[in-house]
Parts: structure tokens; sequence; C-alpha cells
């Protein structure tokens, strides 16, 4: 999974929202329920200051940090402006994709201070033992994190993991071809899928061409996860005729605005950077759902540096610096009042603002036990297979 | 190697003792017989329940599971998919194989006919793509191939273009593939023509051999090691390549390589990921097994370089 | 000339060299060779005849002149399409084929039978004395061996040519000998014409019904040996073949004058030979043509060296500023001793005049 391109997405209010879509999918709740008004960051103000008192902080330190991250994802000009501020001494290391990360972290590689886990390989490597819990809400830039993006699921509470980006996987559409213009949801993009002749584009991900070929089915997003083989046999029934021209991660911001691919599964950043060069692209929320990640800051077990991890990962969760972040990624990131920070381009693009009305179409990337990410493969397998 | 040593010998002069040959073997064992060990190993594991690693508890499963599928409805069935997937790897590189073959011959040949001070500037000139990386260079042959690059745009211009389509087909699969092998099918065969005594082809003409039959009963046998080698270093690393298949055949051509990645990913099944390499090393193992067999049996000797 | 088996007329051949100039191989040579001979062409490395046996076999392309088999041209067809083989210096025997394969090569080009093929390899094989050898591969034949399979392979397509390219000269001095024997046999069993290239004037003089001999891209003289050797045309063929004094000598009115001051009358010299008037000029005498005298010496000097060799003595011999070698019996003479005086002449008619 490689979806750290540098691409323009915004937060707004919103899209904050889409956040606490997160909270509610992880805790079984409805999603329906959550109005947009409520997240609003006004009405998150008195939850960030449930924050614990700040621990004590030095505000600069010495030595060095080793940061891993995704490839293309932190601007090393703000890594130079940490070490201006700090005098801390940053090393980066970068991945591609978080089993990458997980494998070499498993292997037993030491000397990383910082990492940047999504999601669910949050809640994995926590499962493992794997992260240190330097207790993130004790932090003194902890009352920063937007409301709902503290209970988690894959933390919640925040005591292993700092916000970092989030964005949401959708649908970009070339309007002016007819043959898929009219894509709404998940199942449109299948169907279009299945004429010889039409351009489909996707992504070569498991996880989230199996998701979507289950909401198409109508499967709900809290049972995206489930071991019932039914649903993954309709999954697999609906893929049968699905032959797009690409399945490739990389290369579909080229593809569409060349023109080459027409309608692609793509995250709603790549899309807004479509939208730049040829502004006949859309993202389409697709109506039977879409799923949305989110990455973290998190400290590893045997970190030979905790209190410079401590010190970088709250300097991130500073509004300035969450809003910096976001005009070199591209991407949304959780800390309230990073707004001002942001690149005008970003907080107004109707690509990126998710409408009131999308919402509730928004549920995280599911995150699933070994049963059902079997089930996913053997879904995946025989699809691809089928090419 | 011999094994034989006089005791306490002073050792022939230029003869270096064979403990100096100790720090190759223990990198030899590091680099190559670890790794393969460990896959060996992660084969015979279990999943956790975590997926990702491995589970230290012995299990067949990832064996079963390239031949047998656990259906959605319940039923399980003889599991063609991976076959079929070694049997797209088997043929690409195949047909990898043949193309860097038929174009590399000549250019070998073209270059050990060259006068000897053009040689080592052509041979430098093959192995210039090895300075840059494989992945940038499938990106530059990516752009060249697309329907807005250079070739769409000369057929457009000439209007024959309009249904140009290379990329994301498996014509571009094998168009990368024998771009990115054919070095390693130049070099050797070049190493065997430029030894190659062309006296040989004078007396072939000489008894009546015309050009293609010179080339065909003399030329060929002649380079028959370089050959050999350069289809062992084409035929094998193609057997195992999935950025090709990926970026050029728009994911479509699915080989091997690319489910191994995906087990070690996504689908976090390291065991199986595991028994699927050890599957296609007893392929590749058995490939080889029969090229050197061939070789042994004709009196051959092979040079690599 | 159109009688000639093989007709060589005004081929030149030149080459470009690697710093852009041009090497003359070839220079208007004409030449012609008859049916059933055994023809040696003769010269020092460079002197154009591998080039010459090249373009007779197809190898290379004369750049100018014409190359005649039996009166039609065969210059410009392709050297598979001529009735001319070759015997190459390196053998060249195909190393991925046995003997027999490289034999039967020819003939299988030429889609005979493979009834045909098999008997005329194996009369091939029987003809060069390699019978029950056929399944070997040529590495693990002897250069003798390989040598014979060279031939036999060449032999099996019966051509009207047969070419060798110094086919002796990667061999021991005993077995070329023998070879030199068996090439001889075989050319006289055979009836066909042979083109043999050597750098060796003694081979050249065993083996050749007639020599040519090459310099510098030209033929200085074509002869049969004893020709060659009792008359050479110049110096640079007098020295080449066999062994001679070039002595630069002057003509006076009693005679040649040596270095030294001895004197040899005219009448003494062979007699085809040219004699200017007056000036210098030179003269070759074999050593073995000279012999010890006691009055009219044409050689006066001292003796610097005395080399018994068996049958003959050499005496070097410094007349003036030159040294003159003298091979003499080595029974029934005084053998003078190093520092005696002596004086030699050449006998009657064996001295001649080489140009200047």
């Amino acid at each position: 999974m490689i979806r750290r391109s540098k691409v323009s997405r915004l937060a707004t209010s919103s899209a904050i929202i889409a956040a606490g879509v997160l909270v509610l999918a992880a805790c079984g709740g409805e999603t329906t329920t959550t109005a947009p008004s409520a997240a609003a960051p006004s009405a998150a103000a008195p939850a960030a200051s449930e924050a614990p008192a700040a621990s004590a902080l030095p505000a600069t330190g010495s030595g060095e940090l080793h940061l891993y991250s995704w490839t293309d994802y932190i601007d090393p000009a703000q890594l130079d402006a940490f070490t201006a501020e700090t005098g801390i001494q940053v090393i980066l290391d970068t991945y591609d994709s978080n089993e990458t990360m997980l494998a070499k972290i498993q292997a037993g590689a030491t000397g990383y201070d910082v990492l940047v886990p999504s999601d669910y390989m949050v809640a994995q490597m926590i499962e493992l033992g794997l992260l240190e819990n330097i207790g993130v809400n004790t932090l003194p830039n902890a009352a920063n994190i937007k409301p709902n993006l503290i209970d988690v699921y894959w933390d919640p509470g925040r005591s292993y993991s700092a916000p970092y980006m989030y964005g949401t996987t959708g649908i970009g559409v070339d309007t002016t071809d007819p043959a898929v213009s009219g894509i709404a949801s998940w199942k449109d993009y299948f169907a279009a899928g299945s004429v010889a002749g039409n351009s489909l584009d996707v992504l070569k991900d498991q996880t989230e061409l199996v998701s979507a070929a289950l909401r198409a089915g109508g499967v709900a997003p809290a049972d995206l996860c489930s071991t019932d083989k039914a649903q993954y046999a309709a999954a697999q029934e609906l893929l049968s005729t699905f032959k797009p021209k690409v399945i490739d991660s990389d290369g579909g911001i080229e593809r569409m605005v060349k023109g080459s691919s027409k309608a692609r599964m793509a995250w709603n950043g790549s899309v807004h950077r479509m939208t730049v060069e040829n502004p006949n692209i859309q993202f389409v929320y697709p109506s039977d759902g879409l799923n949305l990640w989110a990455d973290n800051f998190v400290v590893p077990v045997g970190a030979p540096d905790l209190e410079n991890a401590k010190i970088f990962i709250n300097w991130m969760m500073g509004p300035e610096q969450a809003g910096v972040a976001s005009n070199f990624s591209g991407y949304d990131n959780g800390i309230i009042d990073s707004d001002p920070f942001m690149n005008d381009s970003l907080k107004t693009d109707p690509g990126v603002v998710v409408p009131a009305d999308k919402v509730a179409l928004i549920s995280p990337t599911p995150s699933c036990g070994q049963e059902a990410r079997d089930l996913y493969t053997e879904v995946f397998t025989s699809w691809q297979s089928g090419q | 190697m011999s094994k034989v040593r006089a005791p306490k010998s002073p050792g022939r002069p230029g003869q270096a003792s064979s403990w100096l040959a100790t720090p190759t073997l223990v990198f030899l064992i590091l680099v190559i017989l670890l790794p393969l060990l460990i896959t060996v190993v992660y084969s015979f594991l279990s999943q956790p329940s975590l997926g990702t690693g491995v589970k230290w508890v012995f299990s067949t499963d990832a064996y079963r599971q390239i031949f047998v599928q656990e259906k959605l409805d319940g039923t399980t069935a003889f599991d063609t998919r991976y076959l079929k997937v070694l049997w797209n790897s088997f043929y690409y590189a195949g047909i990898a194989t043949i193309t860097t073959l038929l174009l590399g011959i000549p250019v070998a040949m073209w270059i050990a006919t060259r006068p000897v001070r053009f040689r080592a500037m052509l041979v430098l000139a093959v192995t210039l793509p090895f300075w840059t990386s494989v992945l940038i260079r499938t990106y530059a042959v990516r752009q060249i191939l697309d329907e807005t690059g250079p070739i769409g745009g000369f057929l457009k211009i000439i209007g024959v273009g309009n249904s140009y389509q290379i990329l994301y087909t498996p014509w571009a699969t094998i168009i990368g593939l024998t771009y990115t092998f054919i070095p390693f099918m130049i070099l050797p065969v070049y190493a065997s023509a430029e030894r190659f005594d062309f006296r040989y082809a004078e007396a072939g003409y000489d008894l009546g051999a015309k050009r293609w039959t010179v080339l065909r009963r003399i030329v060929i046998p002649g380079i028959r090691p370089g050959i050999i080698a350069g289809i062992a270093l084409v035929f094998i690393p193609g057997l195992g390549s999935f950025l090709q298949p990926d970026m050029l055949g728009g994911g479509k051509t699915n080989m091997i390589a690319n489910v191994i990645a995906n087990n070690f990913g996504q689908a976090r099944n390291w065991p199986f990921g595991s028994a699927l390499s050890v599957f296609l090393l007893i392929f590749t193992v058995l490939f080889v097994l029969m090229v050197t067999t061939g070789v042994r049996s004709r009196g051959d000797q092979v040079r690599l370089i | 000339m159109t009688d000639a088996h093989l007709d060589i007329r005004q081929v030149t051949k030149t080459f470009p060299t690697p710093e852009g100039g041009v090497v003359v191989a070839l220079d208007s040579v004409d030449l012609a060779i008859a049916e059933g001979e055994f023809f040696v062409m003769l010269g020092p490395s460079g002197c154009g005849k591998t080039s010459l046996l090249r373009c007779i076999a197809g190898l290379e392309y004369p750049d100018s002149g014409e190359i005649l088999l039996d009166g039609s041209r065969i210059d410009d067809i392709p050297a598979y399409a001529r009735p001319v083989n070759t015997v190459f210096q390196s053998y060249a025997l195909f190393p991925h084929m046995s003997v027999a394969q490289n034999v039967a090569f020819g003939l299988e080009m030429e889609r005979l039978p493979k009834n045909e093929i098999k008997s005329r390899v194996a009369a091939a094989l029987e003809q060069v004395k390699l019978t029950g050898l056929d399944r070997r591969k040529p590495t693990q034949l002897s250069g003798g061996q390989q040598q014979r399979v060279a031939l036999a392979r060449a032999l099996a397509k019966q051509p009207k040519v047969l070419l060798l390219d110094e086919p002796l000269s990667a061999l021991d001095l005993k077995l070329r000998r023998g070879m030199q024997v068996e090439l001889k046999r075989l050319q006289r069993e055979t009836g066909i014409t042979f083109v043999f290239v050597t750098h060796d004037q003694e081979e050249a003089m065993t083996m050749g019904d007639r020599i040519a001999v090459f310099n510098e891209g030209k033929i200085v003289q074509v002869g049969s040996p004893q020709e060659i050797y009792r008359r050479p045309v110049n110096g640079f063929v007098a020295d080449f073949i066999g062994e001679t004094n070039l002595i630069k000598v002057t003509v006076g009115s009693g005679g040649f004058i040596f270095p030294g001051g001895g004197v040899l009358a005219r009448e003494l010299l062979a007699e085809d030979c040219e004699v200017p008037a007056a000036g210098e000029c030179l003269l070759a005498v074999r050593p073995e043509d000279f012999e010890l005298v006691d009055t009219d010496a044409a050689v006066v000097g001292e003796v610097v060296d005395v080399i018994f060799t068996g049958g003959l003595i050499r005496l070097h011999v410094r007349a003036g500023d030159q040294e003159i070698v003298a091979a003499l019996p080595s029974h029934g003479v005084v053998v003078p001793a190093v520092g005696d005086q002596t004086r030699l002449r050449p006998i009657t008619k064996a001295a001649r005049t080489v140009g200047s």
C-alpha cells in the first residue's frame, strides 16, 4: 500500500467528522447519529481540555532522533526546522508499506525512535507488544488532538500513538467519458469495469479491492471483517467479471490526467491532484460506502532515546507544524487549529472537503483478524488469477 | 577444488592456502544459504493470529494451500490458480529468454567482430543500464510505451495510432522483461563470441556452407556455452520478476513473485509466501539441473562471464 | 595461357591499415597453374602468398583482376560455390563435431545421399590413415592427427584445387618430414592440383613441382626448384632460397674483383646471366659451390671460423669487409684452421650476377 503521494487534501471541519466515524465504527456503534455540527472544532474543545496535566517535557534536547517513515511523507525542511529549534539531529529512514515496516521491526531492527504506522497497524503492534506506552495524552500538545481522534479503536485515549495524516479511498472519475461519468457507487464501478473497452484503473490493494466489493454487495461497515463466507462468495462473483485495464497502486494520477484511464479507485488526495491537472476529473464518494485510514506517530519498544521521541511527537502536534506537514504531504491532519497554517488551495478544494451528506458513507478501513483476512486473500487471489 | 594438500608443505608459489577462501565461504553461507534455510523453515510453520510473521508450530498447511482450494461455498477443490501463475512465470520468462536470444546474439556477435579498441566501449554501453535502478528504468519504459509517449505519438502522426495500446498488455510485460534482461544475454554470449575463432566460419564457407548454415551449424554451436549461460541468466531471474508485470503489464499478467510479495505484504501469510518461494525454487533447481546435465553430456564448458 | 587450369590474371588486393593507410597485399599478380601440379607459393610472411590463396578460396575478393578455373571466372562467386577447398594453417576443425562429422560436413552441404557421405568419409579417413578415430573429437587428437583430419575433410569434397595454407607449420620437424612425404603421395594418388603456401624454402624445394617466390605483393620468380635454386633472378630469391653468399664485386677488365682483392675470371661465370660493362654488381655464390685453390683465387682471406657439420665443413672467411661462407666436403681436403690464410674460388659456372 503506497498512498503517501504528495497530494493536496484538506482539513476542514467536515473532514474531522470523518475521523469521528472511525471512533464510532470501532466501538461497533452506528455511524449515522453523528451530526456534522457535533464535531465542529468548537465542540471539541472540552475534549481537548480533558488532557491530563502536561508532563514536564524539556523544549530542547541533544543527540539524535531516528525516524522511520513512509517515503515522501515528511518535509525534510520541517525536520531541519526541528533540529534548529531543539538541537536534536533527525535521521530519516523510509518504508513503502505498513507490512514492510512491521517485518523490519519484528525482525528485531532496533535503533528507531519514531515510526508512522496506519490505524490497523498500530492496533496490531500494540497487541504484539512492539510499542512503548509513552503516554501521548500527557504531552503538552496532546490538547491539540482533534477530539474525535482521541478515542480511536486502535489506541483508545491515545497512550501509544499521536495522530498524523488521514484520508479516504473512493473513485476518481473522468466526467467527459459517458461510459464512466455515471459511476456513483462501487457497484457501478465494478459494472463499468466488466464492459470491454472501458478503461478502468484500480489500486493493487487486497484490502481496498475486496472491501469495496463487499460494500458493493451491500455488506455493512461493521461486517467488513465478518467471517461469513457467503458475503465473500458474492464479492468473488461480482469481481469475476471485473477486468480493469490497469491494476496498479502506482502511476494512477498520470494515467487519469492523460486520459488513458477513465475511472480509478483512488485516495482522495490523489484525485485532488488529478483535478488540479484536469478539472474534468472528480472524486466520487461511492454511495455504498468508503474506507478511511489514519496514520500515527508511535515509539517502538527499545527506542534508544525516549525523551527525544517525545519531544519530536509533541512538536509535530503543534498546530503550525501540523499545518506545514499537511502542506507538504497534501493530506488532512489530526490537530486542532492547524487550518491557519495550511495553504488556501488545500482548504477550499472540493475534491477533498467531505460534504455533509457524504460523511455517513465513510468508515474505517477494515482491520480484520486472520480468518477474515484469509478470505480476503482468497477473493483477491481468485480475482487476480482470473485476469 | 582439490582437497588434497601435502602436510606442512610450503606450497607451490602462487598457490594460496585454502583458508583464504574462508571469509568468502562464510559470506556465501550468510547471504545465500541462511536466507534459503529460513524460507524453508518458515514454509513449514503456522500463521500467527495476527498474520505477520510465523508461529513456531509445525504445519504443512502452506503446501496444502498451493494445491487445495478451500472454496467459499465450503467445498474444497484442486487449486489450479497457483499452478497457473507459475505457468505464467515460466511462460513470460521463456518468451523473454527467446526474445533476448534473438536480439542478443546478433548484438553480441556484432560487438565481438568489431576492432578490439571499440569492443570495450560497446560492452560498456551494454552495461550502461545497470548504472540506474531497474525501477527507474521500468518507469522510463512505461513512458516510452505509453500511448502519449514517442511510439504512440509517432503512430498518431502517421495516422495509424488511434488504437495503439501496448502498455498494460502482456506485450508490455514481454518488452519490459526483454529490455531488463538483454544485457544478461549479450554479455555471456559476447564472452563466448569473442573467444570464438571465426576461422571456423571460414572453414564452413570453404566447405560449401552458406551464411545461414554456417551460423546454425558452426557459429551457434561454437558460442553455445555463452548461449547456455545467457539462457540461465535470463530465464532464472526472469521467473522471479515482478516489477514488469506489475508496472508494465497493468498488474494483470500475474507472475509468481507478485503472489509471493502479496503474501508477505497484505495477505500476511508468511508460511504460504515461503512455501510458494520453495515451490518456485524447486522448479528453478530442476531447470538448472536440466541445463547442467545437458551441458555435461555434451562436454561443454559454461562460462558465465 | 588459356590452357592453364588455374589462371590468375592481374590480381590486386589491398587492405586498409588501422592508421588509415593502405597495404598492397597483391600487386597485379599473374600466375598460371597447371592441372595436377603440386604448386608451391613461397615467400616471407606478409609477402602476399596467403592473400592470393584466400582470393582463390573465395575468403577474400580481389580489388581487381580475374581468377579463372578451367577457363571460367571464379573470383565473383562465393567461397561455398567454388570447387576449391582449403586446409587451414590452424586446421579449423569444428570443435563440437567428431572427426567423422567434420569430414562429412562438406559432403552434407552438397546434399549427397547418406550412404555416399558415409562411404566417402570412410574413404577419406582411410586415405589419410585415420581409420578408427572417426568418433573422436578434434581436441582428443594429436597435432598430426588433426592435420590429417583437416586434409581428409578437404579431400573428401574432391575439389579441383586443394589449397594448403602453411599446413605443416605447427608440427615438429620429424612429423613435418613425414607429412611432406604423405602429402606428395596423396597428391600423386588423387591427381588433384595442390596449391601449397609456405615460408619454408626447404619445404618448398622438397615438395613443389614448381615454386612461385613472392616478395612484397609480387611474384619475383616462378620455376622448378632447380631453376629457382640454380638460377635465381635476383638477390632476394638467391638469398631466400637456400644459402647464398651475396658478394659485392667490381667489374674490371680481367673479371670480377672480389673484396680482399681476389679476381674471378668472366669465363667462370654462369652462362645465362647479364654482366654489366663496368661498375659494381652482386655475385651470388652458394657455399657448397666453393673450392679450395692454390692459384687464381677469388676469395683471399683469413679463416675466422670452422664448423664441422658432418658431411660438410663450413669455413667462414673474412675477405676485405665481407664474410664469406664456404661449405667443403669434410674428406679429401686439408681443412684450414682458424687464423689461417686461405684461398677459395667458385667452381666453374656456379657464380651468378644478381643485379647490383
